[in-house]
């Protein structure tokens, strides 16, 4: 049996193109076009959370955590530089859907951003555990690093289930 | 500032005016709030609760301008398409029917908002066709800042509320245009505000 008592702590909010690293739950609300990416090291029972909104930094260096082309690399260096090992790694992901098709300037955003975080993640040689992406509907993702790296998925009008 | 204010002002009162004949009852307003919003901390304005959000293109003399947005949470909703319809039960589904009634609601309001803001500055400024969403309000905002023309860290929102204490109903009027469209704005504004 998992311990509850994870659950009880208020979970690090993380905004849209920002991340965090540790043990504490981590939670990304109201995920459209944007990427919810875990990643768990078994190991040593911590991660990292990041919100993608884009896929492609252009160049672009302040916000690292808000395009999948450089929000992946910093996930990973990140959890290297703690000593975590790429081969006990678990990584998922959500979000990337596509809610308003009508304003299709810039065609599908979410589906881009997130065959963006698996080339990137397939570069790495890691392999996704787990994804729940695409669709017309928003996710809020929660990410429990205490709890096996249990992650979660709750849309407008469900219950929160485990992916 | 204080001319952009009144452009949030003049649009916001001109679509509570035409929500009040809708619902022919009275509708009030906040003080129309314009914020600058760090995309980090969209969250601390915008929740994920479930929302019908009526969004519309700003286009005319701006092709891509940014967006207006009917904002009303899903029990308001019901209030507002129950009056509309003449129907009584608040917990019931929404219907297309009731989809079909927000986005005229959506319409009507947007277009009198840009038509008020229009005419102050001088250039022509139409909504786009409708898209409706009723899902997480965030989502759907996150959505929108995403597919901006131009890469932003922050985002301008022009929010007022509007509420109409007969039918129970709460509702926002947002405009989030994009950074062009501000500076337009702005040159249009101080030669409003120019001296002869």
């Amino acid at each position: 049996m998992s311990e509850p008592i994870s659950h009880n702590k208020m979970p690090v909010m993380i905004g849209i193109g920002e991340y965090h690293v540790g043990s504490v739950p981590m939670m990304a609300i109201g995920l459209g076009s944007c990427i919810g990416l875990a990643i768990y090291d078994r190991d040593r029972r911590i991660g990292a959370m990041v919100h993608i909104m884009l896929p492609e930094s252009s160049g672009r260096t302040d916000r690292p955590g808000k395009y999948a082309d450089t929000a992946v690399p910093l996930l990973l260096n990140t959890l290297s530089n703690m000593g975590c090992h790429k081969s006990s790694l678990v990584v998922k992901m959500a979000g990337g859907a596509c809610m308003f098709e009508y304003f299709g300037n810039n065609l599908n955003i979410g589906e881009r951003n997130a065959e963006k975080v698996r080339a990137v993640l397939a570069e790495n040689q890691i392999r996704i555990s787990a994804e729940e992406v695409g669709g017309k509907s928003g996710r809020t993702v929660a990410f429990y690093p205490e709890d096996d790296g249990k992650v979660t998925v709750r849309s407008a009008d469900g219950a929160a289930h485990e992916i | 500032m204080d001319a952009m204010q009144e452009l949030g002002n003049i649009g916001a009162a001109h679509a509570a005016t035409t929500l009040s004949q809708l619902l022919s009852s009275t509708v009030e307003m906040s003080v129309p709030k314009i914020m600058t919003v760090d995309i980090a901390q969209l969250a601390d304005h915008i929740g994920d609760e479930s929302a019908a959000l009526v969004v519309f293109e700003l286009q005319g003399e701006i092709p891509h301008g940014g967006y207006i947005i009917f904002y009303i949470s899903r029990k308001s909703a019901v209030h507002l398409t129950n009056t509309m319809l003449g129907l009584t039960d608040p917990d019931r589904p929404l219907s297309e029917m009731d989809e079909s009634a927000l986005i005229e609601v959506g319409n009507i309001m947007a277009s009198a908002f840009l038509d008020a803001a229009a005419e102050l500055l001088g250039f022509v400024m139409i909504p786009s066709p409708p898209a409706l969403t009723i899902d997480m309000a965030h989502a759907a905002m996150q959505s929108l800042i995403a597919q901006m023309q131009e890469e932003i860290n922050e985002v301008m929102l022009f929010s007022t509320e509007l509420f109409c204490e007969e039918h129970k109903i709460d509702s926002d009027i947002i405009m989030m245009p994009e950074t062009s469209t501000l500076k337009m704005f702005v040159e249009r504004l101080d030669n409003l505000m120019k001296p002869i």
